[in-house]
């Protein structure tokens, strides 16, 4: 694997010195996670690569500030974007669940291009129903499913000990599930 | 016919739920080039920078003193090539 060269502490400390290139490698060690997150949380292409360079300009000003306190630079990362996601529907006043016809998909990784052209109904309408839960948990998922990451990792970001995160993650499952049997929405099979 | 319903466990339920939501949250593959096209982005000067350099009034100065002399020596030129062939004609 010869994608880095230098830890990521090493990486760290030139970026906060001003040195440009270091942050570059920051920057595509972890742009499209960020971007990952953005876009399942605004559901839109357009915002989701403008906030990520948001996301990223406000980390490259407020780098000399990080200090590694035991919270990772990606914890820092999700901090500023779960932020300016926050802002962003803020702004927009979309409280309100997003047309799918604004979700335009974009392909998974991993999958046969031709499957990811469908999105089944039920995953439609799953999304949607995730849309409508508290920014929080929709964070939570997101995190838990997109990134793949451990509920000590999101507890890092979201600022929760992971036995909270673990409550959390039960409860939103219980919330999704009591609103998909008011959907009568099977999920048994396919 | 009554069907009769099964019951699960907390996690047997769960297990449909989440693997319903692996299926739907997966990672997407951002549009070709994205991560080239912010890299710019976050290079372009941001509005402090281009307030400074507004305000290096020496090399704004050399600046706008290029441009004019650039342009009257165009129009010169044009003038005598005007002279010489309007002449002729």
């Amino acid at each position: 694997m010869t994608e880095f060269e230098y830890s990521e502490e090493d990486v760290l400390k030139s970026a906060s010195l001003g040195d440009r290139d270091s942050f570059g490698q920051l920057y595509e060690r972890y742009a499209e996670r960020i971007f990952n997150y953005i876009y399942y949380r605004t559901g839109n292409v357009h915002d989701a690569e403008d906030l990520t360079a948001r996301v990223f300009q406000r980390a490259m000003n407020h780098i000399k500030n990080y200090t590694d306190r035991g919270v990772p630079f990606s914890a820092w990362l999700y901090r500023i974007a779960h932020n300016l996601v926050a802002n962003w529907h803020r702004d927009r006043s979309r409280k309100q669940e997003i047309p799918l016809d604004d979700l335009p998909m974009l392909p998974t990784k991993g999958d046969h291009p031709e499957r990811n052209l469908v999105r089944s109904q039920e995953q439609d309408a799953l999304l949607r129903i995730i849309r409508t839960l508290p920014p929080e948990r929709q964070s939570l998922l997101i995190l838990k499913f997109v990134e793949d990451m451990s509920n000590a990792e999101i507890g890092a970001i979201m600022g929760r000990s992971e036995g909270a995160v673990k409550s959390l993650y039960h409860r939103t499952l219980l919330a999704l599930r009591d609103q998909l049997e008011d959907q009568n929405l099977n999920l048994e099979g396919e | 016919m009554i069907k009769q319903k099964k019951m699960l466990t907390p996690k047997e339920e769960f297990s449909d739920l989440e693997a319903q939501l692996a299926g739907t949250l997966k990672p997407i593959a951002p549009p070709v080039d994205f991560v080239k096209r912010l890299r710019l982005r976050i290079h372009m000067p941001d509005r402090h920078e281009i307030t400074l350099r507004l305000t290096d009034w020496r090399r704004l100065f050399v600046v706008f003193g290029g441009v004019m002399s650039g342009m009257l020596l165009l129009v010169t030129l044009a003038r005598t090539f005007y002279y010489l062939v309007g002449r002729k004609m």
